[in-house]
């Protein structure tokens, strides 16, 4: 096992882009070769050894071997973790843009939040974010129809826009709240939002899954209601509880599955009139 | 400079030269025939050498190149270089960026790349953008087919009309010769709806598809254009189009070939991607390879050419001024959509397209593309091309060669690879001719050349342009049948690309950087009639055009460094 640990002395106004430094890269490496490298800032490049200090232990025969540890304010240092197929990598800070994104291995945990696009077309591994992310958490790039395909996000707190934006497979799960178009033209996987969200789940999705256990404050019109369900199993996982299950979206002739927390949903339950107290009944709903 | 190619194996089907032992020689720009001694040596020992490519038919520049790279940035993502001392970064994979496509057809030892569609009211942009592409020249065609002014003469059969608003509009836009789109199908487009067959009219033009391609036939020959009409039919990629291809195919029957520049060429129509134009059936259902059927009919008729618009299993970006057909794939894919319009002259559609072996319907138009390659028995009446980036990127040419040679490979990809519609719909599993080099050199350089009317490029005849490619692959050593990806790899990456005596790829590298010309055609001898026609439609163009016609026409600083080719027209 090759641990890897990189100590910030400096931080730049600039950020500085990661996506070399991946365990399936560097598993080789020693300190001299880490100072000879200069990292990507802007259109220029500068020696890592300006910024971090580096120490290597141990040794590794492949990225499996490697764990990379990042302490100091990371805010500014983005891509980490970008395409990389195995080892671990844990950052003791927030950290920018893209981390994890197109990793199809390994796991990385952010002790802190991430920036956008998080996990971006991810196609397997681990990423857990302890704090919060930004926009499009697991999702496509620009243009891109094909998001995460694989794998699994953890979101210790809030996500921000268009989290899973066409999750084509894989799971993420929001342990806090989250904001609008929560897998906006998903077409596979699994979104479970423990938390509230504020407006617009689903959007466009034509198959796949999202389970959200909060408050949910506005649904698209292209969610019909199918009624209540107990105890759901969704890929493989079953959901204790009582959930109101919609599908959608059938502007797009969408089969995709929404899963509202029936607790916390009731003023949306009492849209469709009057329930039984343990408003289980499929048919009273049907029925109006 | 002065230059020998020595020792290579030449293929010059323009000059009956099939796989000799000889020198190419040449001097300020031009092949010649003999060079001092004080020549420098290029030894290019038992490799291939060519006359640089001609690609005949692709879209490389113009306005809905913009708007495809707008609207698909992840295929912007791929095929990212750095720059270099010598070379901009590259970007793209179906829809390159500039400096890319230049520099990638230089890679592939092309030195002519025909822009196959250009409306003249973006005219100005489309010369932009090619002169923003190294390393080539570049005509482009002028879409014809659905602009309002062809369309009104065309009713009234009016052909000198017509004939003087095509070397008017050659004029205006700088561009080569007659590009016909679906007609009258992206008008009705405008209207939501599209033609089906040649017979059906054009909505409040009260003319019919075959009456515009007619008429435009003959507007052409009376222009002595070097280029005949360039046809992309209607009913492009709908099961059961194969009688409006042939429908197209015998409207030009009687069409007498022009004089002067015009009988460079043998032809009088050149069908475009005639691959999407092969489907027999009523539907994606029962749809099955028309290949045969259209084949047998080109091969009958003396007056035809084509290019194939073969698929090669990609993911890219489909874009033709075909703007309804681009609708109908759009409703089958369900990815993304975009469309452009122009006003009074055409309209584009663009969308993603993934061509999968899994695919019965990719695997079958596949299969057409290579029946029709197999089935056309002449080879300076057919060309290669994939209609970039339409049925797949023009980096794929080594790939589509390496399959035009080998029937091996092509039998393992049928039985292993591809689906199993090709077995069942397609006559491809039957077909076991070969292309030899010779053949190759004729599809990718000298019929295009031919075809176009070309007499400086596409041979290696002393006092034509030295555009030259050189590939390391060595034709005594290698059997093409049985070594099909060795030949992709030869044709991918050519050791010399020499351009107008220039040398611009040297050992498989880039080394050099030139600045592309537009080719276009200036008619003589109509000037006076261009004006009256001109004068004519000047009231109902100021009315319908949102610009001035002061600012449409290209004018002279939009177009650095043309070639100019002067017609007789009368």
């Amino acid at each position: 096992m090759k641990t890897i640990t990189f100590d910030q002395i400096k931080t730049s106004s600039i950020a500085l882009e990661f996506d070399e430094l991946i365990p399936d890269e560097i598993y080789s490496w020693t300190e001299a070769d880490f100072a000879k490298y200069q990292v990507p800032i802007g259109n220029s490049r500068f020696p890592i050894t300006d910024f971090f200090d580096i120490t290597v232990e141990g040794e590794a025969n492949g990225p499996e071997e490697v764990e990379m540890i990042l302490n100091g304010d990371l805010n500014r240092v983005k891509y980490i973790g970008c395409k990389m197929s195995a080892g671990n990598i844990v950052c003791n800070s927030s950290v920018d843009l893209h981390v994890g994104a197109e990793m199809s291995g390994g796991s990385i945990l952010v002790k802190g939040n991430a920036a956008a696009h998080a996990g971006r077309e991810m196609s397997g591994g681990y990423l857990e974010i302890e704090g919060n992310t930004k926009e499009f958490t697991g999702a496509s790039y620009i243009g891109e129809w094909r998001g995460m395909t694989g794998g699994q996000i953890v979101v210790g707190g809030n996500a921000g826009k268009q989290c899973g934006e066409c999750l084509t497979g894989g799971r993420i799960h929001v342990k806090g709240n989250c904001d609008i178009l929560a897998g906006i033209h998903m077409t596979k996987g699994l979104i479970e939002i423990d938390g509230d969200v504020n407006r617009w789940p689903g959007g466009q999705m034509k198959n796949g899954n999202i389970v959200i256990h909060g408050f949910l404050g506005r649904l698209l019109e292209g969610f019909v209601l199918n009624g209540i369900v107990v105890d759901p199993e969704v890929e493989g996982t079953t959901f204790k509880g009582k959930y109101i299950h919609y599908t959608g979206d059938i502007g797009l002739n969408g089969k995709g599955n929404l899963y509202l927390g029936a607790e916390a949903n009731k003023e949306k339950l009492a849209e469709y009139g009057e329930l039984d107290d343990e408003y289980t009944s499929i048919r009273e709903y049907r029925n109006l | 400079m002065e230059y020998i190619l020595k020792n290579g194996i030449v293929y010059d089907p323009a000059n009956e030269i099939n796989g000799e032992k000889m020198d190419v020689m040449f001097k300020d720009g031009l092949i010649v025939d003999n060079v001092s001694a004080d020549a420098e040596v290029l030894d290019v020992t038992d490799k291939i050498v060519m006359p640089a490519g001609v690609d005949p038919h692709a879209h490389v520049a113009g306005p809905k190149l913009v708007v495809g790279r707008l609207y698909r940035p992840e295929d912007s993502r791929r095929g990212v270089t750095q720059k270099t001392k010598v070379l901009r970064s590259e970007s793209g994979f179906s829809i390159p960026s500039c400096p890319a496509t230049g520099y990638r057809y230089s890679r592939l030892g092309y030195g002519t790349v025909v822009e196959a569609a250009m409306p003249p009211l973006e005219a100005k942009h489309t010369h932009e953008e090619i002169a923003t592409i190294p390393q080539l020249d570049i005509p482009a065609m002028p879409l014809f087919g659905n602009n309002w002014f062809v369309m009104e003469y065309a009713k009234d059969n009016n052909i000198e009309d017509i004939a003087a608003f095509v070397a008017a509009w050659l004029k205006i836009s700088k561009g080569y010769g007659i590009k016909i789109v679906n007609p009258c199908g992206s008008e009705a487009w405008g209207w939501g709806m599209n033609v089906h067959g040649v017979n059906d009219k054009a909505p409040y033009f009260d003319v019919t598809s075959k009456e515009v391609i007619v008429a435009l036939a003959k507007a052409n020959e009376m222009l002595n254009l070097p280029h005949s009409i360039h046809i992309h039919p209607n009913d492009l990629g709908h099961p059961g189009n194969v009688p409006t291809t042939i429908e197209t195919m015998d409207a030009v029957k009687g069409i007498k070939k022009g004089k002067g520049a015009a009988e460079v060429r043998d032809q009088v129509m050149h069908l475009t991607h005639l691959q999407f134009h092969s489907y027999l059936g009523n539907s994606w259902k029962d749809v099955t390879s028309g290949a045969e059927e259209v084949a047998k009919h080109f091969n009958k008729a003396d007056n035809l050419t084509c290019d194939i618009g073969q698929v090669t299993f990609d993911e890219t970006t489909t874009m033709t001024a075909d703007a309804p057909m681009e609708y109908d794939l759009f409703k089958l894919s369900g990815l993304k959509w975009t469309n452009k319009d122009i006003e009074c002259e055409t309209a584009a559609g663009i969308i993603p397209c993934i061509y999968s072996k899994r695919s019965p319907v990719s695997t079958l138009q596949w299969a057409i593309g290579l029946e029709l390659f197999l089935l056309i028995e002449d080879p300076w009446r057919v060309c290669l091309t994939t209609d970039h980036p339409n049925a797949g990127p023009f980096t794929r040419y080594p790939r589509i060669i390496s399959w035009l040679m080998s029937n091996e490979k092509r039998q393992d990809m049928c039985d292993n690879e591809v689906h199993k519609w090709v077995h069942k719909r397609t006559l491809l599993p039957t077909l076991e001719r070969e292309y030899d080099f010779y053949d190759i050199a004729t599809i990718t350089r000298a019929a295009p050349a031919k075809i176009y009317g070309f007499t400086d490029r596409g041979a290696l005849t002393p006092g034509y342009r030295a555009d030259i490619a050189v590939y390391d692959i060595n034709p005594n050593d290698i059997d093409p049948s049985k070594q099909a990806d060795e030949i992709e790899k030869g044709f991918n990456v050519a050791d010399y690309t020499i351009k107008d005596g220039q040398i611009l790829v040297k050992d498989k590298e880039i080394v050099k950087v030139k600045e592309s010309q537009n080719i276009w055609v200036n008619v003589k001898g109509w000037e006076q009639n261009e004006q009256k026609v001109i004068d004519n439609i000047m009231p109902f163009f100021t009315q319908y055009y949102s610009v001035k016609w002061e600012n449409y026409p290209v004018h002279d600083h939009y177009v650095s460094n043309p070639i100019r080719v002067d017609v007789d027209g009368k």
